[in-house]
């Protein structure tokens, strides 16, 4: 959205408008550092609070994201490329109800449920996130595609380009403006229920903030939360830019 | 005229080897009783404009929408050339035909030069091959070559039509279809539209089926009409000048409506009928000069034409004597039409003109000479004894009366 903004903004240049956020952002993290840095940390604060571990919940927390991201792409665009088709216009409905239902479940119910069928771990997360984001991903890709101009795509079968070069080289160009800010919700919707994954052992960030509150440590929950923000915000910044680059020109 | 009698019509009379013929066509949407188009047979000859027209939901442009098979045919066959083409790969029929259709549907994310490119690059064309061919086109319709890296939303709805009609004739198809190409033009874009498409057509000669539902575009851009009723049975096929004095049936007579002999004034071109001469100055010549002129031919006015030959203002001997620069004397010349205007167009210039005259031109706007009434007059009356000429026409029509 500050992108957006910025862009109207007026007479800086576009690229000053780019870097505000994660300046912005930067910050943050300057200040949380030098604020934990001042404060006398005990042996659990010091357990949690340290390069080492940061880093390997903030890798967690990133592998989680992008596995699921990725998948969650795959899946959900052919999903929505299937559901567009006309052969496929009578169940279309129904499957996208059931993407509903993914959605409006609550995150931690799913992944409590997961981790009593299945049992602990990474692959078990990563299904409660996919089922998380898949919707808004689906839900974008088939409004992207059904709102193609229908007089483009009878233009492009009548010249003789086949369905499938119409798909790619017309209806998925045209869509991927709308497929992409479905794409951004989903980024932003995964990193934070990603936060949920370590109550069935798949660590991320979540981890310091779950011993923040049940150790009742403020500056390690403090962190957890502020860096998962952080990490939100900026995945938020880089998506909007893509969006920005891979807009076809002319619409 | 009964269901039997219009199989015959489908065939055009003394026309040229059929182009596309269809034969015994048929269509019924799925979840429908009643057929779209039934049993249609007609022949379309080579080098000529066809125009289908008929009534809203008549199945006109479902019946061209077969030909390339956009709409599959449920029964029936259609030929290209002689050839059988109703089974064949239908992507690459279509890329023997241009398709050109009222929303134009421009692909939005691709530049001007691109779009027309689209059926060239899909043949495997050699990049300059493709990129020569593409400014080719838009001088073809009278486009500058600087649109080449414009996208569509930057273009008016009249360039964007240029541009589809562009990229349909790419890559040089036989046979062009056309639904409703001008429908969503104003008015003026429509008619200049309209004329530079059939000086266009009179250079390509290409194989065109156009759809329209406005009988005086039919009349204006058809070789021949083909005019159809309820699922497509073709109630006359025939050249404008027959349908309109002969009508087939009542129908017919109906469709083309009131005034079907000030419309046979829309089959006349302006080029075809002599303009009288008029004297005329340029601008740059000085107004002693153009008082000289006025002066030798008698006339109460003169035209003025800048350097290009332009027509620019008309003044008369008291707009000389009062006014102290030329270029402000007199009023403008507005009453202009082109040479392949019809005469329906330049009577109905004429009649709001404030001169009763219509300043004739030529496709760069360059004088070519000024009609009035007596000219028309003279045209009309050049046409009657052609009707009188042919009598089994005459009778016919007589007989249409008689009945009606």
């Amino acid at each position: 959205m500050t992108v957006a903004s910025a862009k109207t903004g007026g007479t800086l240049p576009r690229w000053v408008g780019y870097l505000t956020k994660p300046v912005l952002l930067g910050l943050a993290c300057l200040a949380l550092y030098f604020w934990v840095s001042g404060l006398e940390l005990d042996s659990i604060e010091q357990r949690e609070l340290n390069a080492a571990n940061i880093t390997q919940r903030f890798i967690e927390h990133l592998e989680l994201t992008a596995a699921a991201t990725v998948a969650v792409v795959v899946l959900a665009v052919s999903a929505g490329v299937l559901l567009t088709r006309p052969f496929a216009s009578r169940v279309s409905s129904v499957l996208v109800n059931v993407a509903n239902i993914g959605q409006g479940l609550p995150s931690v119910g799913v992944l409590a449920l997961l981790a009593i069928f299945f049992g602990l771990g990474f692959q078990y997360a990563l299904i409660g996130l996919i089922a998380y984001a898949f919707l808004p991903v689906l839900r974008n890709t088939m409004v992207g595609l059904r709102q193609v101009d229908s007089s483009v795509i009878e233009a492009g079968r009548g010249m003789g380009m086949s369905k499938n070069a119409v798909l790619f080289r017309i209806e998925l160009p045209l869509a991927v403006p709308i497929m992409l800010a479905g794409i951004r919700t989903a980024l932003v919707i995964t990193i934070g229920t990603a936060t949920l994954a370590t109550f069935i052992g798949a660590g991320g960030l979540g981890a310091l903030i779950e011993t923040g509150i049940s150790l009742n440590r403020t500056p390690v929950l403090v962190t957890g939360a502020v860096l998962t923000s952080v990490l939100a915000l900026f995945v938020d910044w880089l998506a909007g830019v893509a969006e920005d680059i891979l807009r076809p020109k002319g619409l | 005229m009964t269901d039997n009698g219009s199989r015959n019509v489908g065939i055009a009379k003394d026309a040229p080897e059929a182009m596309i013929r269809l034969e015994n066509l048929s269509k019924t949407f799925p979840g429908q009783t009643e057929s779209a188009v039934e049993d249609l047979s007609m022949e379309i000859p080579e080098g000529e404009i066809v125009v289908f027209v008929g009534p809203s939901g008549c199945g006109k442009t479902t019946t061209m929408k077969m030909i390339n098979r956009i709409i599959e045919p449920s029964s029936g066959r259609i030929f290209l050339q002689g050839e059988d083409v109703t089974k064949v790969n239908a992507d690459k029929l279509r890329r023997r035909m241009g398709y050109v259709i009222q929303q134009i549907g421009l692909f939005p994310h691709k530049t001007i030069a691109d779009n027309i490119a689209t059926v060239p690059m899909m043949l495997g064309w050699e990049k300059k091959r493709v990129s020569d061919r593409v400014d080719e086109l838009l001088e073809t319709v009278s486009m500058d070559l600087s649109y080449r890296s414009r996208y569509p939303k930057e273009l008016s709805g009249g360039q964007r039509q240029r541009i589809g009609v562009a990229r349909a004739m790419a890559a040089d198809p036989p046979v062009l279809l056309m639904d409703e190409p001008f429908g969503a033009i104003d008015p003026i874009t429509r008619e200049r539209l309209q004329n530079e498409f059939l000086r266009l057509q009179a250079e390509i000669k290409k194989t065109i089926v156009f759809v329209t539902h406005d009988i005086d575009e039919a009349i204006k851009m058809g070789d021949r009409i083909a005019i159809l009723q309820t699922k497509s049975r073709i109630a006359q096929f025939d050249t404008p000048e027959r349908i309109l004095t002969d009508p087939a049936n009542k129908f017919v007579e109906d469709f083309i409506g009131a005034g079907a002999s000030i419309k046979r004034l829309s089959l006349s071109q302006v080029r075809d009928i002599k303009t009288a001469s008029w004297p005329v100055a340029v601008l740059s010549e000085g107004s002693e000069a153009v008082r000289e002129l006025m002066r030798k031919s008698g006339k109460d006015s003169v035209l003025l034409l800048d350097d290009r030959r332009r027509p620019k203002r008309w003044v008369s001997a008291d707009d000389l004597a009062h006014a102290g620069r030329i270029e402000e004397a007199g009023w403008p010349a507005v009453s202009i039409v082109e040479e392949g205007s019809s005469l329906y167009d330049v009577l109905d210039t004429m009649i709001t003109s404030y001169k009763g005259s219509a300043i004739v031109v030529d496709g760069e706007g360059r004088y070519e000479g000024v009609v009035d009434f007596d000219t028309v007059l003279g045209a009309i009356n050049e046409m009657r004894p052609l009707e009188q000429q042919r009598p089994e026409l005459a009778e016919g029509a007589a007989e249409q009366r008689d009945r009606s």
